[in-house]
């Protein structure tokens, strides 16, 4: 794997890792508002 | 499925395109050493989100002044976070490809100088708020702060780099007024700030849902 490749994958894997964390804490906060 | 639920996940299929376009749609730019050209299209964005946080912030302020709305302050709040967290990150991006280009992570260069300063000038923002225990005089005494402080953005984010000389590239704005940036470069940077915004907006909604929640607490606790 070349280093731009394993620097993409590092970045995509950042990017669903914070996008999973944002979306547990939106459910999370509609749980609260209700 | 609900139309917010099809746009979050339509957010995190647009921002991973954009991921996979930045590193194998263009070609790293002439004239940067390696593959550092592509720090562009996270660092431009992230300053880009911090400046249109910082104006909401401003914005929100204002209307607070003149409707006294709580709802207000804590938009300005929440979006002075987001701001000053945005800003941090193109401050850290920023150092990352100075290292690269430059040598040292940080060069004293008059950008980062004046990022520096917008950092500390929000960071006593979030401390003032911090150090004012009364919920009426501190949402006035930081809106007040807020408007005052978003005056110096347009000096230390665009003019300052300006007016001295600097490291930083100039090629997307700059004193010429034109676009050096090969054709692909500016799509997928505009792709990358469009959703570097869709990113600021849920993010904003969020902070304020929590934020008004937490007032609603302490308002029961009060109550009881």
């Amino acid at each position: 794997m070349s280093d731009l490749m394993g620097i993409a994958v590092v970045t995509l894997m950042i990017w669903v890792g914070l996008f999973g964390y944002v979306y547990r804490l939106d459910r999370k906060v509609s749980r609260l508002e209700d | 499925m609900r139309v917010a639920d099809i746009s979050k996940i339509g957010l995190l299929v647009w921002l991973a395109a954009v991921i996979v376009a930045a590193f194998f749609y263009v070609h790293a730019a002439e004239g940067f050493i390696g593959e550092s050209s592509r720090i562009v299209f996270f660092h431009v964005p992230m300053a880009w989100i911090a400046v249109l946080a910082f104006l909401v912030s401003c914005v929100t302020s204002v209307m607070y002044l003149r409707r006294r709305d709580p709802r207000d302050d804590i938009r300005a709040s929440v979006s002075a976070g987001l701001g000053l967290l945005f800003a941090f990150l193109a401050t850290t991006t920023g150092a990352v490809f100075a290292k690269i280009m430059w040598g040292a992570y940080w060069n004293w260069d008059p950008r980062q100088t004046s990022i520096t300063i917008l950092l500390l000038i929000y960071a006593a923002y979030l401390a003032l708020r911090g150090a004012v225990d009364d919920p009426e005089r501190r949402a006035s005494l930081s809106a007040v702060y807020a408007i005052l402080a978003f005056v110096t953005v347009p000096f230390l984010v665009f003019v300052v780099p300006r007016i001295y000389w600097s490291l930083h590239p100039d090629t997307i704005i700059n004193t010429r007024g034109t676009n050096e940036f090969d054709s692909r470069y500016t799509q997928v940077l505009l792709a990358s700030v469009l959703g570097f915004t869709g990113l600021y907006v849920w993010l904003y909604t969020i902070g304020c849902r929590i934020e008004a929640i937490r007032q609603r607490r302490r308002q029961e606790v009060l109550d009881v």
